[in-house]
């Protein structure tokens, strides 16, 4: 049930990025919930299930995309594994680190995806800057509520029925 | 280090990135036709993706159905003044259209207009799941004949064309797409050649490469040249809303405003027989 869950929550996540989140974008911009569930996962479970679980998610993300298959597995993957490598010093029930590590994530995400673009040859301007503002805004709005469900339910919830806590 | 190479997951991860290159690289061009993988993500998401646009257009007209009598009153005032204004400006062009034929074959001109290709109407499902790429997903696919390459349109100007297909919808890439880029003319002067591409924003394009000397003015209406093979002669692209010098003082650039509002756009129209022109002479712009 806890990989099932797991495995559900990005190809959720792309359909209402696909669909729903377009009818609220902030100037156009819409939200990485992908993201969010990947920094979540390697905050709570370090570097290693964090890449892993980056790769997976940016490899479903890439697939559905269709366009320079791996940019997001490598982005998604090395977030996952600086935010894991990261959240040994934290205290996981403070909400800010939900906050901060999303904000971080985001930045890091972006700067990932710019630079493999910019090396296949994708000419990229200003309005990159004020797109991953405005992500970054909108990831951040939703990172408090989300940071609480995914404490309470997959973390605390899932963790112990699957006995892993 | 010799550490480091007994690792499972030092060569699980050199395997992701290898393999992440070496895909990315494949795919950074536009194929033929995409793997069966990617055809079974689509296929699961496609019918989802139907089923939230037939809520939508149910909650639409459910809104319809409560909205306030007057305000409705006032918007079919609205259409029918806009109808008859319509109807006259028909009437004029018909009498161009006319004129225009005589002229073409008195001296033999080949017919370009958009009315001889033949159109397939196409609701938009679903858009890119990122800010990255401008791509939307429409509910016609290989079943109703649709391929890639195929322009598609809006009756407000271009929208793109077809980038990939499955069997019930098929990938469209926007021309605000950064990978896109669409051989362009002025409409008034018909003079100066350049190259629109995309910048990522649904309201501003790129016009490139127009030459010092070109009479390119603010709110010149761009229009497809036909010379890059991808779509039709004579579709509206924009209208220029910046002029700007390059530089080197060689050549202009310009801003672009899109001629269709991409944030809004519900419907769209597929041109399924469209078949470039042989390079002629005539069109090489000399």
């Amino acid at each position: 049930m806890y990989y099932f869950i797991l495995a559900l929550l990005p190809v959720l996540s792309i359909f209402l990025q696909s669909t729903i989140f377009h009818y609220f974008s902030i100037k156009g911009s819409i939200p990485d919930l992908v993201l969010i569930f990947v920094v979540f996962h390697a905050v709570f479970r370090g570097e290693r299930r964090g890449t892993l679980y980056g790769v997976f998610c940016g490899l479903l993300e890439d697939l559905y995309i269709g366009r320079f298959i791996g940019v997001n597995v490598l982005a998604k993957g090395l977030t996952g594994y600086i935010m894991g490598k990261a959240q040994g010093n934290v205290f996981k029930e403070n909400l800010w680190v939900g906050i901060i590590t999303v904000v971080a994530g985001t930045f890091i995400n972006s700067l990932v995806v710019a630079v493999l673009l910019m090396a296949n040859g994708t000419v990229l301007d200003l309005e990159v800057v004020y797109s991953v503002l405005y992500q970054c805004l909108y990831n951040l709005l939703l990172a408090g509520p989300i940071y609480i469900w995914y404490y309470y339910y997959i973390y605390d919830g899932l963790m112990r029925a699957a006995g892993e806590n | 280090m010799f550490k480091l190479l007994k690792s499972k997951w030092f060569w699980l991860i050199l395997v992701v990135v290898i393999g992440a290159f070496i895909t990315m690289n494949q795919t950074s061009l536009p194929r033929e036709d995409i793997t069966l993988l990617e055809k079974a993500v689509h296929g699961i998401y496609t019918p989802l993706q139907n089923g939230i646009n037939d809520i939508r257009g149910h909650w639409g007209y459910i809104g319809d159905l409560v909205s306030d009598k007057r305000t409705l009153q006032n918007r079919i005032n609205e259409l029918e003044k806009r109808n008859i204004q319509m109807a006259i400006d028909n009437q004029a062009l018909r009498e161009y259209e006319a004129q225009a034929k005589r002229l073409q074959e008195l001296l033999e001109f080949k017919e370009d207009n958009l009315d001889i290709y033949d159109l397939q109407a196409a609701a938009i499902i679903a858009r890119s799941p990122n800010n990255w790429n401008k791509t939307v997903l429409i509910n016609v696919g290989a079943n109703a004949g649709i391929q890639r390459g195929m322009p598609v349109i809006h009756p407000d100007g271009l929208v793109g064309r077809i980038s990939s297909v499955s069997q019930n919808s098929a990938q469209v890439s926007l021309i605000t797409d950064r990978e896109m880029a669409v051989g362009v003319i002025l409409q008034r002067s018909r003079e100066t050649n350049g190259i629109v591409e995309g910048t990522g924003s649904s309201d501003v394009l790129r016009m490139n490469n127009i030459p010092y000397y070109s009479s390119i003015e603010e709110n010149d209406r761009v229009i497809t040249s036909g010379l890059s093979a991808n779509y039709p002669k004579g579709i509206v692209v924009g209208t220029v809303s910046k002029v700007n010098r390059e530089p080197s003082g060689l050549l202009l650039s310009a801003e672009v405003k899109p001629a269709v509002d991409f944030d809004r756009l519900e419907e769209v129209l597929v041109i399924t027989n469209y078949h470039p022109p042989p390079v002629e002479d005539e069109e090489t712009g000399e």
